[in-house]
């Protein structure tokens, strides 16, 4: 059977029990979206390839697999909801925002850096977000990242390895920055630099694009799948030898490892080696653990903060690795949430008629960190960390920060 | 890292990691998905058959009759202790649970049909009702899975005298469709209530008792029932009805939260995939995740992955049946012609639905010679052989029994 | 309790010849009564894969039908086109399949003037991507899809406009004869045991495979064949067209996409009696078996449900086996045939050709009784009926199409196959239903994956609303159709269940058994028309028992 069944026969698991509906949280805040059974192996019944796509609703589907996660019998029901927008998108074309939610990163290109203060001003003007609106259907009040005034790779090429001199023969890893890291939040790459340098290993940071999932999130499948293949064409020769591909965007890792290759049913050999070679940073240090070879000399930290797994790293089916890692830590309580979403879901809250939908999903999350009374939030997706901070008006850092954090490795390090 | 490993967040599982959880294992739980405590009632059903000296009595009857039960891998004392803990961690949680082991509780489905319990929610507790009660049942038309008419006249037709109506459903910022959880999540709403309760004093007339589809609320459904229950002056009681349960997932997340709490994780989205042994001690477990297999290592596991609705055994169009975790040797019929009975509603089940893993009196997995498979690894909930708790409705009893016995024996294995 | 009526002809099976028939005489003029003794469709109609044929499975052994398939293909897509899905059709040669057939195969097509296209596999993979990839050749023909409830409901409904009476659940008790003719039909009226007398001037026995067992009643002896055909729904659309093994017809060689679900089919095995046969393993294992040689793996996809329907061959040759006997129809005129004046059988013949057999009944009846009004059938378009599209070609995706911009979503009742609130009161309160299987046929109620786990209890509940008042004690009436309707569709499980379709029965007890507790109300059975009088769910004469294995 041709490999791109996998997705579509897996509604065949469906037995209609309404598990993924009821754990559904856009579903639960409106009736816009008929929920994740109704849409997903319960709609594809009815589509047909050839005839023009019947449903719209499944647009409402912010793909943030809480679904797949609780759904007790396997339905791939957010890969089947992401085929079926695509397909409207190949039959009625693409819209103008989901191509600049797209490729959004050629933007963080052309303003990181110099410009960025500028490119900042500019971006948070009322009247340039209103009329942004206007023109393309981005929520005005939707949480745009501050662009950096220098990106993660000039940083990189700049950065001295201080454990390098006199080392020979240290273990190799590649280092997976991602857009948000090189445009706006390159203080997270940093972080994964020292910690993994911290931990002995030479860190390469090879050419990298864009992973393609607002793409493919967004439906173009088609682009999608040429970011995918180039980056597997930067990142193959790595994989081959055995070295680890290592990110600090749950999103983008979970894409290399199997987003792109199973919507794209890419499955040939290269993409099939480097997607096994892709790692959550935490997975990594905690695979590291395991075998005795993490360094486990954290100073202490006396705080209590609150936690929350994004859906994109829940959706590695990995459990929790950061807090497997940051348990270790000695003073330190980590508290998770138990929200399923912090509503955002990659681009979804960034659209005008879905920017209230991505903020009522987030109020169970906004609630539990305002709750919390801390000044600080943990979280792995840059995306979530983005709308915490719209939300909860906390300040919110990826794990790996804290990591370094607990290692005293100072910033800029 | 973890080394304690339950398979399947149902009942048994959630009671089993609980178990291991307060004995100090951090367990971590892997799971599908949800498990089969969201279809469920969301009482505790011990055992389907009147009998003298009610559910303890009829268990120990059981156990006398038939020694491959499940019950009898636990005894009734396992069971009494069972209960006992799920109902301070229920009531713990402002979800208490009413009822105990000597008598049943008859409560309504949704159909009318009076079924029996060991053990209510203190939300359906009121639908205990008696010859000659005067009852309204009240639903909304928006919620396709519940008809008060239907069910207030079987009702009548077993000497209950029972009114059904539909209520007008309160202005709320949906309008599409309506779900358990939907109603449920709108009972959280102060004004909803009111204008509910509002309407059941209306309409109560002279009974004394007002049933209503288990949507009362998701966190708090005590107070909902006590606010409706000022506002209408007739004591107010929940009926399960189709899944998504509202009852059972309330069930499941205190559970979750209490095993959580006491160091528990609870990792679901991850199917097991098998187990790796050395010898007759298993030493990994192996999940599905993206890209790449998660190994685990497992000094202890416990086995809760259901029987075949749970997904823990599966079978194929060859006659083919497996336990899809670990691959445990399983009782099962001989060959397909075997697997039914020719009425859907036959009395005695399907013999297929009996499948299940052989147990030695400590819950550990046996082979067909009755050699113990792994030392370090016990059964709980549907994944047992010896019985089809769907006919005897005891399937929540025997969840709660053997998870939280398995769980316990289990703890108390060193690495 | 009688009751007589009179009619110029009375038409006996409610299947698509039965209801074409019918539709044929009202627009004649001519004033018809059809008896039916379970509902519309409830025979071989109801129990069919849904092909359209193009005429191309029988080209080589069969041109006469053949030819009949082809013209009849084309006046269906005509005046029905909202009962059937142009989904194509192919004919491809597997590997197991003998590479040489496809000359004869053309070669007869056009001899019989089927049309066929010789396609490019690579065209083919593109548009089928799960059939079998080592495909030989490939040719297109006109095969559709028919839905059969659809349209005898639309043919139904257009024959009572124009003054038709069509009673369900009558089932004939015996033929009246006057002499040597046949002057109308005893029958009870299975929903109250009322004895209903019909005279009419002419009898036609449209019974399909009981047409041997009424011809009986007159002490006439037709040998039809109840030819029993097995078929396996798949969950879902595997295949987007018919797809037919180019070889000779035999079992297990055709999928046919209809609505939601593709069809294996079939198996042909002779059996005594319309009313006993079972399903056996055997015939399941082979249709899969056989299909995995156009579709790689289906046998290990989600089989839906089995069933079986008997085709009415009528032999008047002497054939070997039942695939032999012609698939063409065959017109019995009692009179010159028997000596037996008033009565005509019309036996044999496929679905395709309903209209076509029904043209013929008629046209024999009406110059009998001397009505010179010629067939419009052939031109005349049928209205739609609730659940078809207003215009156009029926499709797969308009049901969800129709609930997204008109429906809201907690009105459907039937989620799995999209049947709403809206469509089931409509069936429940102006259709003869007698049963939530009576439903299924209107609506498609229970006839997705879940089998009737979820909507059994919400058909029941509306129906206790709709007509509670009607049926006097409608609350275990309730219970009694859905006791009945878990049966019903039991009997097409257990043959397949296994894998996911298994695991959904068990959670479908869960939810009968300890949710709703469907076994624990005090009344079991409904005493035949004791105290119900539009309810039937027990009566010997309609239980087509499958036996379990």
């Amino acid at each position: 059977m041709p490999a791109t069944d996998f997705i579509e026969l897996s509604l065949d698991h469906c037995i209609k029990c309404t598990i993924c509906t009821a754990a559904c949280p856009v579903s639960a805040v409106t009736d816009l979206f008929p929920g994740p059974k109704y849409v997903g192996p319960q709609a594809q019944r009815f589509r047909r390839d050839g005839e023009a796509p019947p449903d719209d609703t499944v647009d409402y589907c912010s793909g943030c697999r809480v679904c797949n996660e609780v759904c007790p019998t396997g339905v791939k029901i957010m890969e089947i909801n992401t085929r079926a927008k695509a397909r409207i998108v190949e039959s009625r074309g693409v819209p103008l925002r989901s191509w600049l939610l797209g490729y959004q990163y050629l933007i963080g290109r052309l303003a990181c850096g110099p410009l960025a203060g500028v490119a900042n001003l500019f971006a948070n003007l009322r009247w340039v977000r209103v009329l942004a609106e206007h023109l393309t259907g981005i929520a005005r009040e939707a949480p745009l990242p501050s662009f950096s005034g220098y990106s993660f790779r000039s940083w990189a090429r700049r950065h001295r390895d201080p454990h390098a001199a006199g080392a020979t023969g240290r273990p190799k890893v590649v280092y997976f920055h991602g857009c948000a890291t090189n445009y706006y939040e390159p203080r997270v790459g940093e972080a994964a630099v020292a910690v993994l340098e911290h931990n002995g290993f030479e860190v390469i940071i090879p050419e990298q694009g864009c992973c393609g999932l607002p793409l493919l999130s967004n439906g173009i499948f088609s682009h999608g799948r040429h970011h995918h293949q180039y980056n597997v064409a930067q990142l193959y020769s790595y994989a081959a030898q055995g070295i680890p591909i290592v990110g600090t965007s749950t999103s983008c890792t979970l894409t290399l490892k199997e987003e792109a290759p199973e919507l794209l049913a890419m499955h040939d050999e290269q993409t099939r080696v480097v997607a096994e070679h892709t790692y959550d940073i935490f997975e990594f240090l905690r695979l590291l653990h395991e075998r005795g070879r993490l360094n486990t000399r954290f100073r202490r930290i006396k705080r209590r903060l609150p936690y929350h797994a994004p859906c994109q790293q829940r959706a590695h089916r990995i459990g929790r690795p950061a807090l497997d890692i940051l348990e270790l830590v000695p003073g330190l309580t980590m508290v998770e949430s138990e929200a399923a979403c912090c509503g955002l879901a990659g681009s979804y809250g960034y659209k005008v008629e879905k920017y209230r939908i991505a903020m009522d999903v987030g109020a169970e999350l906004f609630d539990f960190i305002r709750a919390s009374g801390s000044d600080l939030a943990v979280c792995d997706s840059e995306i979530c960390r983005w709308q915490i901070d719209h939300g909860s008006e906390v300040y919110s850092v990826h794990p790996i920060e804290l990591l370094r954090e607990a290692y005293g490795l100072a910033p800029g390090a | 890292m973890r080394d304690t490993i339950v398979i399947g967040a149902g009942l048994a599982g959630l009671m089993g990691a609980l178990a291991l959880a307060e004995a100090g294992r951090r367990p971590l739980v892997l799971a599908t998905g949800h498990g089969a405590t969201h279809w469920s009632s969301g009482t505790i059903d011990v055992w389907g058959q009147a009998a003298s000296g009610g559910p303890r009595a009829a268990v120990a009857a059981v156990i006398a009759g038939d020694p491959d039960h499940p019950y009898a891998r636990t005894g009734v004392a396992g069971l009494e202790a069972a209960c006992a803990r799920f109902r301070q961690v229920m009531q713990a949680a402002a979800y208490p649970f009413v009822g105990d082991l000597h008598s049943d509780l008859m409560i309504p489905t949704a159909l009318g049909a009076f079924r029996r319990a060991a053990l209510v929610p203190r939300t359906m507790s009121a639908g205990a009702l008696q010859a000659g009660d005067r009852v309204l049942i009240a639903g909304f038309r928006q919620l396709r899975d519940f008809y008060p008419p239907l069910m207030a006249q079987n009702l009548r037709s077993q000497g209950i005298a029972a009114h059904g109506v539909y209520l007008e459903l309160p202005p709320v910022n949906r309008n599409l469709d309506f779900t358990t959880r939907s109603l449920a999540q709108c009972f959280d709403d102060g004004a909803f209530r009111a204008h509910v309760g509002a309407q059941l004093a209306r309409l109560r007339g002279d009974a004394s008792h007002i049933g209503l589809p288990a949507v009362l609320g998701m966190r708090h459904p005590l107070d909902v029932i006590a606010e409706l229950e000022r506002h209408s002056g007739g004591q107010v009681f929940e009926i399960a009805t189709l899944p998504p349960s509202v009852p059972g997932m309330r069930i499941a997340s205190i559970l979750e939260r209490a095993i959580v709490a006491a160091g528990g994780r609870i990792q679901i989205g991850s199917a097991v995939l098998r187990g790796v042994a050395d010898g007759d001690r298993l030493t990994t477990v192996i999940s599905e995740a993206a890209a790449r297999e998660q190994q685990h290592r497992a000094v202890r596991c416990l086995l809760a992955s259901g029987g075949i609705a749970g997904g823990g055994v599966r079978t194929d169009q060859t006659g083919a049946v497996w336990e899809t975790a670990l691959g445990l040797p399983l009782a099962a019929p001989a060959s397909r012609r075997a697997w039914f009975a020719s009425r859907s509603l036959d009395p005695r089940g399907h013999a297929i639905f009996r499948t299940g893993v052989l147990s030695d009196d400590r819950l550990r997995p046996l082979d067909q010679r009755g050699v113990v498979v792994y030392r370090n690894v016990t059964i709980a909930g549907g994944a047992l052989a010896g019985a089809d708790t769907i006919r005897e409705r005891s399937r929540s009893g025997v969840a709660l029994a053997t998870g939280w016995a398995a769980g316990s024996r289990l703890a108390a294995i060193e690495a | 309790m009688s009751r007589s009526l009179t009619a110029d002809v009375l038409v006996i099976g409610g299947g698509a010849t039965g209801v074409g028939v019918v539709r044929d005489l009202a627009l004649r003029g001519i004033r018809a009564i059809l008896v039916e003794k379970g509902d519309l469709t409830h025979g071989t109609t109801g129990r069919y894969h849904g092909l359209l044929h193009s005429g191309g499975r029988y080209v080589v052994k069969d041109p006469q039908s053949a030819q009949e398939c082809a013209a009849e293909n084309e006046i269906l897509r005509r005046i029905m086109p909202h009962c059937i899905e142009d989904t194509g059709g192919l004919f491809v040669i597997t590997p197991a399949d003998d590479e040489r057939y496809a000359e004869t195969f053309v070669a007869a097509c056009r001899a019989c003037g089927v049309w066929v296209d010789d396609v490019p596999l690579a065209e083919v993979m593109r548009h089928e991507p799960r059939l079998n990839r080592k495909l030989r050749r490939a040719f297109a023909v006109r095969d559709a899809a028919a839905d059969a409830f659809l349209a005898t409901e639309a043919n139904a409904a257009d024959a009572r406009a124009r003054g038709a009476t069509l009673l369900t659940y009558h089932h004939v008790t015996d033929l009246e004869l006057e002499g040597d003719r046949v002057t109308g039909a005893r029958c009870e009226d299975l929903r109250n045991g009322e004895a209903v007398t019909i005279h009419a001037a002419y009898t036609i026995n449209a019974a399909g495979a009981w047409a041997g067992k009424i011809a009986g009643l007159a002490g006439l002896d037709i040998a039809v064949v109840p030819g029993k055909g097995t078929m396996v729904a798949m969950n879902h659309r595997i295949v987007n067209s018919v797809v037919n093994r180019c070889k000779p017809p035999a079992d297990g060689d055709i999928i046919v996409p209809i609505q939601t679900v593709a069809v294996l089919g079939t198996t042909d095995i002779a059996v005594p009696d319309p009313d006993v046969f079972g399903i056996e393993p055997d015939e399941i294992a082979l249709i899969l078996a056989e299909g995995e040689h156009l579709v790689p793996g289906v046998s290990r996809m989600r089989a839906l449900r089995a069933w079986a329907g008997v085709r009415p061959l009528y032999r008047d040759v002497a054939a070997v086996d039942d695939r032999d006997i012609p698939r063409t129809y065959k017109l019995l005129n009692h009179r010159t045939r028997d000596g037996v004046a008033g009565f005509v059988s019309i036996v044999g013949g496929k679905w395709t050709t309903y209209r076509l057999m029904a043209q013929e009944a008629v046209d024999l009846v009406a110059a009998d009784l001397g009505i010179a009004i010629p067939c419009r059938t052939a031109v005349e378009p049928l209205p739609p009926v609730h659940g078809a599209p207003k215009s156009g070609h029926l499709t797969l995706g308009g049901r969800l199409r129709h609930v997204e911009s008109e429906e809201l979503y907690g009105d459907v009742i039937c989620e799995c196959e999209l049947v709403t609130r809206r469509q089931l009161v409509d069936a429940i309160t102006t259709g003869g239903a007698a049963n939530l299987d009576d439903l299924r046929r209107d609506t498609r109620l229970g006839m997705g994956p879940c089998q009737g786990g979820f909507c059994t209890y919400r058909a029941a509940g509306l129906w206790h609303e709709l007509r509670g008042a009607d049926d006097a004690g409608g609350a275990d009436a309730a219970a009694a159709l859905t006791r009945h309707f878990i049966q019903e569709r039991w009997k097409g499980l257990a043959a397949i269940a296994w894998g996911d379709q298994l695991r959904q029965q068990r959670l479908d007890e869960l939810i009968a058994l300890e949710v709703l507790g469907v076994d624990l109300l005090p009344a079991a059975v409904i005493a035949d028309g004791a105290r119900h009088p539009t309810v039937v769910t027990e009566h010997a004469a309609i239980a087509t028992e499958y036996h379990a294995e």
